[in-house]
């Protein structure tokens, strides 16, 4: 039986999230390290993809799965969610209502896609100060993973290859 | 010393004056050892008076099974099935799909090749006038009809995750893996939308090009198709997807099952590289 040389495996990762919160700007960060500010929507799902090396022996292929935002996560199709390997939710820091139900978000998240890596990732950090969001993230009670910002690039390759380590060791 | 030789060979009169028949039977007990031994060193010898007990006890032995093991791996197969269920389905779907799709497909051809007698002229005189009024040529359409379709691409697919897991292509395209992501989203799309169960998207066709999608329990193929695909070609198409697919399961079976009782079950995968070469062998050469 031929063997392969290192091992690559294959993980499925949605990425959820209210409308505009720049999912799929993070997305484009992360892949082809380009950023617009042209808001265009995403209908239904878009896919992309992006090797992710670990080691000399491990890497990660992300099949990184952009759905459209949804008032409500309840929403979206359970068909885009099966056999999901990690998830990215994101909320907007500087839109209150894209945090506000981040609890009960999670909560849905979790019973949707139960016992898979789970990051909440704050995006668009570099629209406000540094003091301001402290602020912001202590009056609303927000506990998130990483706070990023798609147009500098700031924290956005640490929140994917984080992920891709989680992905890998959950295997 | 004259003495003792001499006492020696008093002693063996004596022993053979008082015991002739023990040594006739030593003699004859040390003939039956040499006939023995030339028997155990003659491999065919031996075999010829092994063989015949060998296959009694294993005759007896076979019709044992019933009764001696019979229920053991019947409980065994039962636990597996139980615990392995979408595996047995997906071995078992392409062995029952042929078997429908033979008996289906007998009934359409009795019926399709009554009513082609019945409308065969009909097609023939709308060919004359497509070319009559300025379409191509009559031969061109009649070659256009039976242009063959042609395999591009094939791609083994997880279903629910839309992972790829094998691909065989003779044209190139954009990331494949790309590609099966998206043709899952919209499968899932189509079939998630109109709410039916147990219902799969089939085709997605595309100017010149259609995409066959067969789907299983666990896996499902995308067939890219160029050239004119119709019923027949279908037809051909399943059988070759029938049969790569039982022998990819029988490799996952062998997997699944093939585990040291007593210790934990090793997860193993079937490399990539052998399952493309499954995949190029069957699809490479294929006429549909």
């Amino acid at each position: 039986m031929p063997q392969a040389s290192a091992m690559q495996k294959s993980k499925k990762v949605v990425i959820l999230g209210h409308f505009g919160v720049g999912k799929t700007s993070l997305i484009r960060r992360f892949v082809n390290n380009q950023f617009s500010d042209q808001y265009k929507v995403t209908i239904g799902v878009h896919i992309n993809k992006k090797v992710v090396t670990l080691s000399a022996e491990d890497s990660i292929s992300m099949i990184l799965w952009d759905l459209e935002g949804t008032d409500s996560l309840e929403q979206v199709r359970d068909a885009y969610l099966l056999g999901t390997h990690g998830v990215l939710f994101v909320f907007d820091v500087t839109r209150p209502s894209t945090f506000q139900q981040l609890n009960s978000d999670l909560r849905i998240v979790s019973k949707k896609i139960p016992e898979r890596p789970l990051l909440v990732v704050g995006n668009k950090k570099d629209l406000v100060s540094e003091e301001e969001l402290n602020k912001l993230l202590l009056d609303h009670n927000i506990s998130h993973d990483y706070l990023t910002s798609a147009k500098t690039g700031d924290n956005v390759e640490d929140l994917f290859l984080n992920l891709a380590t989680l992905l890998n060791n959950d295997a | 010393m004259a003495t003792k030789m001499d006492e020696q060979a008093k002693l063996e009169t004596l022993k053979e004056l008082l015991f002739p028949d023990d040594r006739g039977a030593v003699e004859d007990i040390s003939k039956r050892i040499q006939l023995l031994e030339i028997i155990i060193n003659d491999q065919k010898k031996l075999a010829a008076r092994v063989d015949p007990l060998v296959d009694d006890k294993l005759n007896a032995f076979t019709k044992s099974i019933p009764d001696t093991l019979g229920p053991t791996i019947t409980a065994t197969l039962k636990k597996e099935i139980k615990n392995h269920k979408d595996e047995v389905v997906d071995a078992l779907y392409p062995v029952l799909g042929k078997m429908v799709k033979k008996y289906v497909a007998q009934e359409i051809k009795i019926l399709s090749e009554k009513i082609d007698n019945q409308l065969s002229f009909i097609t023939s005189w709308k060919r004359k006038f497509r070319s009559w009024f300025g379409g191509p040529t009559e031969e061109q359409l009649l070659m256009r009809e039976l242009a063959s379709a042609t395999i591009e691409q094939v791609l083994l697919i997880e279903r629910d995750t839309g992972i790829l897991k094998a691909s065989y292509s003779v044209t190139n395209s954009i990331d494949e893996e790309m590609i099966s992501g998206m043709l899952t989203a919209i499968k899932g799309f189509v079939e998630d939308a109109f709410n039916k169960k147990n219902q799969n998207l089939e085709l997605i066709q595309y100017e010149l090009y259609n995409i066959h999608l067969q789907s299983f329990v666990t896996h499902y193929l995308a067939v890219v198709i160029s050239g004119n695909y119709h019923l027949k070609s279908k037809n051909k198409l399943q059988d070759i997807i029938f049969n790569f697919y039982y022998n990819f399961m029988a490799m996952n079976l062998d997997l699944v099952f093939n585990y040291k009782k007593g210790k934990e079950k090793e997860v193993r995968t079937i490399e990539k590289e052998l399952l493309e070469q499954e995949l190029a062998a069957s699809f490479r050469n294929a006429k549909i």
